[in-house]
């Protein structure tokens, strides 16, 4: 039977702006996520927020007697406005690892990130393993950051470390070259080989709609990560629907992003 | 402790007869394999499955979720596998469990209702039906039988008419006099009540200017709801004898105990579900502590006990 844990807030500060990393120590039972997966973070105690609300794992480290999860948050509304404001030591209620993670393609030649925003936090996670990942050794793996200024650009320490060929742009032309992170990829499109690439994109919805137009009629695959508001994680409120394309099987429009999800292959999902 | 085996939590329904009062509230347990990883579903009482209509229903577009002060509004818009499916694939699975299963049926038209009975009745493993008369969110449906007493009556009258299942009526709150609505539906044949469904609300996003629910207006459940649930309880256990189950913001043991106080025969938990999933089987802990510290033996001796 699955529980729901009991984590402690090891650390919470503001990372960018108004980006915050949370890092939470949890008991050794915990099992290891995998790249795309996300958890359920509700502080235990508290009325409000009422409901939990879900964070893309952005890194997670064992140790002997204990793990500890990162996440990203952008403060936004209300229920992140409490969280930024939770000190080192405040227990929290982790329900996770949830959701059907990226599939890791580590034998393509070619592998593509592109990040942008808070959409950064799986991608980190993703990055980590597929260098871990010995077949990906051979690989050649880039990275398109985004971001709106320099200020605001998350994750790109971590990436140093790893061996990723790094594109940083921004909105303004603070940091990295001036423009959307789709259109610094489409400029280098063409040096990739269908065949044998994989693409894994997580960011804002208009940065991931521009991306499907733009892969539209060619035949890279591309797994992307989305975003929605969402009550329980597992599937039974409904609250996460995502529109796709009908299936001849099925005519019901609508799949689960906490459960049928993050994860999806691009083209199944009708932009708007 | 010896004495904890000597207390019984079983209560009866009509004819339905439950371990315990608590059940899961329609549309907050899927239908029920999404909890299994979480709860050991032969502990509860009954499960009241999504809704279900005749055909599938793709539901309502996205946002269809807010949270709101101590609550939160929904417009999924009936969202369901549809009536077949369900007794193709998910009553296999729900009968491996010793629970009460109960089918929570919605329909457009009587003949829709009557249909969706008479398909769970033939089926295998379906205990009980709910009937959703009060569902907020799709504009031509649940709203305007719930509403009026006439329409709700000739609902209940039309399931009753192809099924022997106990026949349970969810009323919604969204009415002038829920104590009207209650007394048609009894004199129709129902076999129990049940009450709260969502209270319609909405929610206003101060920089779009847009609603927060792509449908605008939604169901607000949670414990905002409670204090609005208990007095609708307590309004219609005056009025009708059918058992009464109670459903609105129960979050913990405590408040399960005010509804079965005030005098329902059983409870629902909804929200609470999304919040923990293992919340019902902390309610049922919760009130078998309550009754052994109270040298409560027997449920029955609890249920009504309100002193007003």
């Amino acid at each position: 039977m699955k529980n729901v844990y009991i984590g402690e807030i090891l650390r919470n500060e503001e990372i960018a702006q108004d980006c915050f990393l949370m890092r939470v120590a949890l008991h050794v039972s915990f099992i290891d996520p995998r790249p795309g997966q996300f958890v359920m973070l509700r502080v235990s105690g508290l009325a409000e927020p009422l409901l939990s609300r879900p964070f893309s794992v952005c890194s997670f480290e064992r140790q002997n007697r204990s793990c500890s999860l990162d996440l990203f948050y952008h403060v936004i509304g209300r229920g992140t406005q409490i969280l930024a404001g939770l000190l080192k030591g405040t227990q929290v209620e982790i329900l996770g690892p949830l959701g059907r993670g990226f599939e890791v393609a580590g034998h393509k030649k070619n592998i593509v990130l592109l990040g942008g925003g808070m959409g950064m936090a799986p991608l980190i996670y993703l990055a980590m393993q597929l260098n871990k990942d010995a077949c990906s050794s051979s690989s050649a793996m880039y990275f398109y950051l985004g971001a709106q200024n320099a200020e605001a650009v998350i994750g790109l320490e971590q990436l140093k470390k790893l061996s990723f060929t790094i594109f940083t742009c921004t909105d303004d032309g603070s940091m990295g070259e001036k423009g959307l992170v789709t259109q610094i990829f489409l400029k280098d499109l063409k040096k990739f080989v269908p065949g044998e690439t994989m693409i894994y994109a997580c960011g804002p919805k208009p940065m991931l709609s521009a991306l499907a137009k733009i892969l539209q009629k060619t035949k890279y695959p591309c797994q992307v990560s989305l975003e929605e508001r969402m009550a329980c994680g597992i599937g039974a409120c409904l609250g996460c629907a995502v529109a796709v394309k009908r299936s001849k099987k099925s005519s019901l429009a609508y799949k689960r992003v906490c459960a049928d999800g993050p994860v999806f292959d691009i083209n199944e999902i009708v932009w708007k | 402790m010896a004495e904890t085996k000597s207390i019984s939590m079983s209560v009866k329904i009509g004819t339905l007869k439950l371990k315990n009062p608590v059940m899961t509230a329609s549309g907050t347990f899927g239908y029920g394999g999404e909890y299994a990883d979480y709860v050991d579903l032969n502990k509860l009482g009954a499960i009241v499955v999504k809704g279900l209509s005749l055909k599938p229903r793709a539901g309502n577009p996205p946002p269809r979720i807010m949270e709101t002060p101590s609550g939160m509004l929904n417009a999924v818009g009936l969202q369901n596998i549809g009536v077949h499916t369900f007794i193709e694939e998910k009553l296999p699975i729900l009968r491996k469990y010793d629970t009460n299963v109960i089918a929570n049926i919605y329909g457009e038209t009587y003949d829709e209702y009557k249909k969706v009975a008479q398909k769970l009745t033939s089926a295998k493993g379906v205990h009980a039906l709910e009937v959703n008369i009060s569902c907020p969110n799709v504009r031509k449906g649940g709203l305007s039988f719930g509403a009026d007493p006439k329409s709700a009556a000739a609902v209940t009258r039309k399931v009753k008419e192809v099924t022997g299942l106990p026949v349970i009526v969810k009323l919604t709150p969204n009415v002038t006099d829920i104590t009207a609505i209650a007394a048609a539906v009894e004199k129709a044949g129902a076999d129990a009540i049940s009450l709260i469904n969502t209270l319609t609300g909405m929610s206003v996003d101060i920089f779009t200017r847009r609603p927060h629910l792509k449908n605008v207006t939604g169901g607000l459940s949670g414990p905002a709801i409670k204090p609005v649930a208990l007095r609708m309880v307590w309004q219609v256990l005056q009025k009708i004898s059918i058992p009464v189950i109670g459903i609105g913001g129960i979050m913990n043991a405590e408040d399960a105990l005010e509804f079965l106080i005030l005098g329902a025969k059983a409870v629902q938990i909804g929200t609470a579900n999304f919040i923990n999933p293992q919340a019902t089987i902390e309610i049922i802990a919760g009130i078998e502590r309550y009754m052994e510290l109270n040298g409560i033996k027997n449920i029955s001796k609890l249920i009504g006990t309100f002193r007003s």
